[in-house]
């Protein structure tokens, strides 16, 4: 998921005057956060990666939630709108969550634990997570029997082979373009000169890229091994789309769905309303449930106006639950430390990691010396104070987060575990070294609210260890077209990346590849490593996923230990409340949120 | 009101005995000339709640004044971040872990929610900041009332309608929209590329855009005031004997118009002080580190801080009270020690 935009905007200070509680006197902090205990956690969720599943784990229906019952309306307040229904333009993590309620794709990630902490890759509508003889370059899938859209036609190969070769019309911008590539043997957007105009003018992709030799089976054809496809291929984004119903662009309003529920209604900006879908058939779904009879999505609540309402539990609230929204920073302590909230309270990692780029372009920046200056000095406490604390932002090491596949909990190379306040002293040494004390550093910062309060921060510890700190505000509006300039004139600025799925495939080479700096290109430190971009090239072509995320962390420590263009600054978390009535509430570090597909209500 | 004088001449015919040298002393201090400066200082020194709101007012500037000394004394200053100096004061979301903001001895007013600056530190250099620019205002203000409503009442014709309409224009403009669409462009004026955009060229923006609209009812008023004293015989008399009006503005009509100067002056002060918090309140004006008054309501007002630390607020919020309801009964008392006839 690329661009933390989406925290761009994130709580806006709302002066909720009537909110003002004149008690002269206020109650003091409380410490939720323990590192130590949490590095503990994270190596358990470790251990288990996510495997691919064979068929008998792919069949339906899905295990039951323990003490769920049918019927019922749920509330759902969501803070942004969705902007697409359109499957192949669907990418931005909100639309990607609610999604899943009614797009199925060929593979999915099934819970195999009911808090959603364990995964594996099962077949969707297909029978299994997907075959492969050759390592990875051809890829065999079979449909399900008795699969479905929702106007009754059973789904077939034709279907899916309209559903990827329309992803190479012009149309179709904001999806993922993963699987493009792959198809196409070329980075970058020179996919769509394998099909320009998509299937809408009689061309098709030729057999050599995608088969369809019956009305089951689909075969992919790849030039290069993508060990990867099954976890593609769970993106919502890769999901179904009706060859007969295939309206284009009006698609995006009216998309013809397959899951258990159905769009009744659908008022960009204001609400969205799911009833259930007839023509679903459990028996066919291994990921997905159907206890509630109908979802009313509301847009534009903000986290602070979702959060006092959920508190305050009162009337339809009761059934209420946002998928999207988490407590607001302010709230946060306040709902931790509340013990009838406990049950009604989930929390997990998001895939976002934030990281302060150290501009590679810029000649000051050359000097490894300074780098690993900036590295030691440079507090990370403030990123974790500015978001809420332990329980919304970790303490991170790597560019490798918990919730991908290889992260070790281990791994601190600047100390920041121990002193997340930075190390001024290593660094004014380092720096005296370099013989560049009070050198000019020019940070970036994003004028959220956030970004005010950990840049001042940041900028003070760094100045303790003798830099020239300059901070200059960006817009949030137009924070990373700014930063994503090949010429900016900015020397430090931070950016969140987060995996697409729980592999570092999606995080290191789109972030740290040489050979695709470009203006709005997302290698915002414009690293070119030629070791980097060859153990990319070498790690990409490894089809054990195991062996792979191994390889992966040894070159994250590598960038982050020995190249020094980025320094972590966070791993993001979430909390989320729901009202006293939902069941079946669990966070899904897949999704990253409340799993809206096994909620119920009490 | 009844005049001292009149008090002591009629407790001085009691004293019979040496009637004479006393009828020559109480004579001399009869016919003793005040000017009306001395006349509004007595009846100023009357005015107990003028005298208690000059000495709080003073207080404040007092302070403001001496913010660094008394930083220095106390030995802490408002840029320590001190949730990453002694982090085990505060949580992980750098709310304070003792009660009431972690008020303590050591800390007289509590920390900041957040990045944990010194509250008492920051209320001192917050209260001098805004302090600083107010007054840079008022003065801006009042030489540019002074010079365009004086020579607009005093020369008249062309001139006088020029000016007022200029200040009719000014009037006519929506002060508070104007402010916050005219700091940025103002500071993006200096800013250079590479580096942060300097403290004092915020200050200067800030007193630039609030003299630019803080003048006008000045000058109004001495406008007014000059055009009747123009038509009065001392005036003439100046002007026959063939002074030129330079001077005659200087000794002859200044002198006369200090009284609606001082009395606006100390009502434009405070609303300066307001409009200054306003902005920056809104995030135009001081930005975080350098601390101001204004700031700190914004950041009272933040969830983090009114969830976490209501504490917090009232330090800001009552000294800011304290200092403009101080201030505007300073301006009641020094209009009605100028000017007692006239009815509130």
């Amino acid at each position: 998921m690329s661009k933390g935009g989406r925290h761009a905007y994130a709580a806006a200070s709302v002066l909720a005057a009537g909110a003002l509680v004149l008690t002269g006197c206020s109650k003091g902090g409380s410490d939720t956060g323990d590192n130590k205990k949490q590095d503990k956690e994270n190596a358990q969720r470790q251990q288990a990666s996510i495997k691919f599943g064979d068929a008998a784990d792919s069949q339906g229906p899905a295990p039951a939630v323990p003490g769920a019952k049918s019927g019922g309306t749920v509330s759902v307040p969501a803070r942004d709108s969705i902007a697409h229904l359109d499957p192949g333009q669907i990418y931005v993590s909100n639309e990607s969550q609610i999604a899943q309620l009614y797009h199925r794709g060929l593979t999915g990630f099934k819970a195999t634990s009911n808090d959603g902490t364990k995964h594996e890759v099962v077949g969707d509508l297909a029978t299994d997570a997907g075959t492969t003889t050759d390592g990875g370059k051809t890829w065999k899938y079979t449909l399900k029997d008795g699969i479905k859209f929702e106007d009754g036609t059973p789904i077939t190969s034709k279907d899916v082979r309209q559903t990827f070769e329309r992803l190479f019309a012009s149309f179709i911008n904001t999806g993922p373009t993963y699987i493009q590539q792959w198809m196409a043997n070329t980075p970058g957007a020179d996919y769509r000169k394998l099909l320009p105009d998509g299937p809408y003018k009689g061309k098709h992709l030729p057999n050599t890229v995608l088969e369809t030799p019956d009305a089951k089976t689909i075969v992919f054809h790849f030039k290069t091994a993508h060990a990867d496809l099954p976890y593609a291929l769970g993106m919502v984004g890769y999901s179904v789309v009706s060859q007969k119903g295939d309206t284009k662009e009006k698609y995006d309003k009216k998309p013809v769905t397959t899951g258990p529920y159905k769009i009744e209604s659908f008022k960009s900006g204001k609400s969205m309303v799911l009833v259930k879908n007839p023509n679903w058939d459990p028996k066919t779904d291994p990921l997905r449930h159907q206890y509630v009879d109908q979802f009313n999505v509301t847009f534009n609540q903000q986290y602070e106006d979702s959060t006092k309402a959920l508190l305050a539990d009162s009337g339809s609230d009761q059934t209420a639950v946002s998928f999207q929204n988490s407590v607001d920073a302010g709230n946060l302590s306040k709902v931790l430390s509340d013990p009838k909230m406990k049950s009604r309270t989930v929390k997990g990692y998001q895939p976002f990691v934030g990281q302060m780029n150290i501009n590679l372009s810029h000649p000051a920046m050359k000097d490894k010396k300074v780098r690993e200056a900036i590295a030691y000095a440079l507090p990370v406490s403030p990123f974790q104070r500015a978001y809420g604390g332990a329980d919304a932002m970790e303490i991170p090491g790597g560019i490798i987060s918990p919730t991908v596949s290889g992260y070790d909990p281990s791994f601190d190379p600047w100390g920041k575990k121990e002193k997340p306040a930075g190390d001024a002293a290593k660094a004014k040494k380092l720096l005296q070294e370099a013989g560049k004390v009070g050198m000019k550093l020019t940070f970036g910062y994003i004028n959220s609210q956030e970004g005010q309060a950990y840049s001042t921060a940041m900028a003070a510890g760094l100045k303790q260890a003798g830099f020239d700190v300059q901070r200059q505000e960006i817009p949030a509006e137009s924070y990373y077209d700014q930063v994503s300039k090949i010429k900016n004139n900015y020397d430090i600025f931070n950016t969140n990346w987060g995996a697409d799925w729980p592999s570092a495939s999606t995080v290191i080479p789109p972030t740290f590849d040489g050979r695709v700096i470009a203006d709005g290109a997302s290698n915002y430190s414009q690293i070119n490593d030629p070791k980097v971009n060859s153990e990319i090239d070498r790690i990409n072509q490894i089809t054990d996923p195991v062996k792979a995320a191994a390889e992966w962390e040894k070159l994250d420590k590598y960038i982050v230990k020995d190249v020094i263009n980025i320094v972590p600054t966070g791993y993001f978390k979430q909390v989320q409340i729901a009202g006293s009535k939902i069941g079946g509430l669990a966070y899904d570090d897949v999704i990253a949120g409340i799993d809206p597909r096994r909620l119920y209500v009490k | 009101m009844t005049s001292p004088i009149d008090v002591e001449g009629g407790g001085t015919s009691v004293a019979v005995d040496d009637a004479p040298q006393s009828q020559a002393t109480s004579e001399a201090k009869a016919l003793e000339g005040r000017s009306p400066g001395q006349l509004m200082w007595i009846r100023f020194k009357r005015d107990r709640t003028g005298v208690i709101s000059a000495f709080v007012v003073a207080f404040f500037f007092l302070i403001a004044l001496a913010a660094p000394l008394i930083a220095k004394l106390y030995g802490k200053n408002p840029y320590t971040v001190y949730a990453d100096v002694r982090p085990e004061l505060f949580d992980s979301a750098g709310v304070p872990i003792k009660p009431n903001g972690g008020i303590s001895s050591e800390f007289w007013f509590g920390l900041e929610p957040g990045n944990g600056y010194d509250v008492f530190t920051k209320l001192l250099y917050g209260i001098r900041t805004s302090l600083m620019i107010s007054v840079a205002v008022t003065i801006a203000a009042v030489l540019t009332g002074i010079l365009l409503g004086v020579s607009a009442g005093y020369l008249g014709g062309r001139a006088d309608y020029f000016i007022s309409r200029v200040i009719d224009f000014l009037l006519a403009f929506p002060a508070q929209l104007f402010f916050i669409a005219s700091m940025p462009v103002v500071v993006s004026l200096f800013v250079s590329p590479r580096d942060e955009t300097p403290v004092y060229v915020r200050v200067v923006a800030l007193i630039l855009v609030q003299w630019f609209l803080g003048w006008m009812s000045l000058g109004r008023v001495l406008r007014g005031t000059t055009l009747a004293l123009r038509e009065r015989e001392f005036i003439e008399a100046a002007r026959v004997s063939g002074a030129p009006p330079w001077r005659i503005i200087r000794r002859e009509i200044l002198p006369n118009v200090v009284t609606p100067i001082l009395v606006q002056g100390t009502y434009l002060l405070p609303n300066f002080v307001t409009a200054e918090a306003g902005l920056s309140f809104l995030g135009v004006g001081i930005v975080e580190p350098t601390p101001d008054w204004g700031q700190m309501f914004s950041k009272a007002s933040t969830e983090l801080v009114m969830q976490n630390d209501i504490t917090y607020m009232f330090f800001p919020g009552i000294s800011m009270i304290i200092f403009i309801v101080a201030f505007n009964l300073l301006g009641d008392s020094v209009r009605d020690a100028f000017d007692p006839k006239t009815a509130r």
